[in-house]
């Protein structure tokens, strides 16, 4: 029962991750029709400024500097985001495909400036002490950063979903994933709805590569290649362009990884692609997916 | 017409001088390591244009197309050294099987279109790679690599000094596989898959059935990128995981978006480029090169992923169409200067 209820919220942690790198993902597709393969270089980029913050600027970790950390992770690799969006994606304007190449030439140029600079090797990220404990819960002692990685999910899946419900522009982004023409056809001025879900999704991912660096003990500018990929089958199962469905989707990708590892040590990797090709082999459009690209 | 009459007939001396350098004299190619590394170049350039029979000319983006190349390597290295099968026999194996995966996979991806399909053959491709790393069945030595016996190669292929022969061995395939990419595209079939890229609505009005044709051009590409990689494996000297990964799919796409699709000798050329340039700009950033500028402009000159990220975006933006595209304007540009 112990082990049981460890795997689970281990699993509802990476899960937590996951949801971080995916959910932008899903929004810029779901309007836009990019699949950004920039994604993870906004991760890395995130994920260093928050090194940077907790080395240089604050040397010594506390939970405010790290949240400091986290918030300029978020902040740096959203405007990079924007940035990206406004001097290269929009000059390429419903060219599709075109959209997609030129952000893998993003993400090449980004870590190949990130590895020039600071070197491939993985560099730790200081972080306050309490991070390092366990909490039991029965007789389950469970690392306390599980909580830390969900908790910062939550906050932000809250904040995008409250942002998509509530505000004019939140209306603008959920009309234009269901029918953009329609949208821009009614004078209403789509770019703005394009630059604001970048941000977002930059924002979002910045974040998930601080704790990302804290999960996986390091920061290293081929950090964001790897989680990309489990960001799209995420993106793919939870149907494009649903923030709601990217959450669902990793933690269910995220329990069903640790649980399979933990039967089979790496069978965890071979069971999410083959829950993604299921997926979208019976149900292309993912589970809550509203765009038909 | 836009084709240069005399481009053939150019074509095949640029081949014949290529097959005689090594043996001629003191000049670069007669050096090993230029040999070895046009070897791999050749190789890559053949591999972008079965891409670009997938990509280019049936307008299919796949992301799994490094599987069936490291299904080539893996499958040939396995036959050869743990069912002792001959060296000839295992490739062909190897490419028989590779394209029953083909089949297997392509007809389950092609239930879908688009990016989804993207998706799907990336997963196929991931799985793959799982299974080659983690060494599930104790087949595939993990990330260790698996080195092949080369008791089992012919005598000339081994060895520093037998290079040459390598790179006659990757300079024949490429030859081999741009004849069958030729003799395809320029079939009906290759007719009908270029047709699917263009309208396949139209298509299937006209009685053809899409998915059939998407398939054969799915598993045609797949079994000649599984020879590339038979000639790899005996090229390197060994499987490596790295062949499986994604990177390799992503980089067949720079490499026929840099040379140009759907002109058969622009992916070849890409693919060769591409493999130069990363090869040769990571000797020049390890010798002394980058080390009068600073560092914090030669730290990323020094990584090939930079010069090449930066080229390509600058292509993909300003210059579509890529090195083939941009001469096949320059010379429709020269023949309506007249008019």
């Amino acid at each position: 029962m112990s082990t049981f209820l460890l795997i689970l919220i281990t699993g509802l942690g990476l899960g937590a991750l996951y949801f971080l790198v995916a959910s932008g993902l899903s929004l810029i597709y779901g309007l836009m029709g990019v699949l950004n393969f920039a994604h993870g270089a906004f991760l890395t980029i995130g994920a260093f400024t928050g090194l940077w913050v907790s080395t240089k600027v604050f040397p010594n970790p506390t939970t405010w500097t790290f949240i400091a950390a986290m918030i300029a992770g978020g902040i740096t690799a959203g405007l990079f985001a924007l940035l990206m969006e406004q001097l290269v994606i929009n000059r390429l304007y419903n060219r599709h495909i075109d959209q997609a190449l030129v952000t893998v030439g993003v993400s090449l140029v980004a870590t190949a400036l990130l590895g020039g600079w600071f070197g491939f090797d993985a560099r730790f990220l200081p972080t306050p002490l309490w991070f390092m404990k366990a909490v039991t819960i029965g007789d389950a002692i469970i690392p306390i950063d599980r909580f830390i990685y969900i908790g910062v999910s939550a906050i932000l899946l809250i904040a995008m979903l409250s942002i998509l419900k509530f505000t004019r522009i939140g209306l603008i982004i959920r009309a234009g994933v269901e029918n953009r023409s329609m949208v821009t056809a009614l004078g209403i001025n789509v770019r703005m709805a394009f630059s604001t879900v970048f941000f977002i999704g930059g924002f979002a991912a910045g974040v998930g590569g601080v704790l990302i660096s804290v999960f996986s003990y390091g920061v290293s500018p081929l950090m964001g290649g790897s989680w990309l990929i489990y960001g799209f089958i995420v993106v793919v199962v939870g149907g494009m362009g649903s923030v709601a469905g990217s959450a669902i989707a990793a933690m269910l990708i995220g329990v069903t990884n640790q649980f399979a590892n933990y039967y089979v040590p790496g069978l965890g990797d071979f069971v999410v692609v083959i829950i993604l090709a299921a997926v979208l082999l019976t149900k292309p459009s993912g589970l809550l997916g509203k765009v038909s690209h | 017409m836009l084709r240069w009459k005399y481009s053939r007939p150019l074509l095949i001396a640029i081949t014949v001088i290529f097959a005689i350098l090594p043996f001629a004299g003191d000049n670069p190619l007669s050096k090993a390591g230029l040999q070895q590394t046009m070897a791999v170049a050749f190789l890559f350039g053949a591999l972008a244009l079965t891409y670009d029979l997938l990509f280019g000319f049936t307008g299919l983006l796949s992301f799994g197309h490094a599987l069936y190349f490291a299904s080539g390597i893996y499958v040939t290295a396995i036959l050869i050294n743990d069912f002792n099968w001959h060296f000839l026999l295992a490739i062909l194996g190897a490419v028989i099987f590779t394209a029953f995966l083909a089949v297997l996979t392509g007809s389950a991806a092609l239930r879908t279109t688009g990016i989804t399909f993207a998706m799907v053959t990336l997963a196929f491709g991931q799985a793959g790679h799982v299974v080659i790393a983690r060494d599930f069945g104790d087949f595939t030595n993990g990330d260790d690599g698996l080195p092949v016996n080369a008791d089992r190669l012919p005598d000339f292929f081994i060895g520093v000094v037998n290079t040459k022969y390598l790179y006659l061995l990757a300079l024949g395939i490429l030859v081999f596989i741009y004849f069958a990419a030729w003799w395809i595209t320029e079939s009906s079939a290759g007719r009908v898959f270029a047709a699917l890229r263009d309208n396949e609505q139209r298509v299937s009005v006209l009685g053809l059935n899409p998915n059939r044709f998407k398939l054969l051009s799915f598993v045609l590409s797949a079994a000649m990128a599984a020879l590339i990689g038979a000639a790899m494996l005996i090229v390197s000297g060994s499987a490596s995981p790295r062949y499986a990964s994604a990177d390799i799919t992503i980089a067949l796409l720079l490499m026929v978006i840099l040379g140009g699709p759907v002109t058969r000798w622009g992916a070849v050329l890409g693919g060769i480029v591409y493999s130069v340039l990363s090869t040769r700009l990571n000797v020049l950033s390890e010798g002394s090169a980058f080390d009068s500028l600073p560092s914090f402009i030669g730290g990323p000159l020094s990584e090939p992923a930079f010069t090449l990220g930066l080229i390509f975006i600058l292509i993909v933006m300003f210059a579509p169409g890529g090195i083939s595209g941009a001469y096949y304007r320059a010379r429709f540009k020269y023949l309506n200067k007249g008019k």
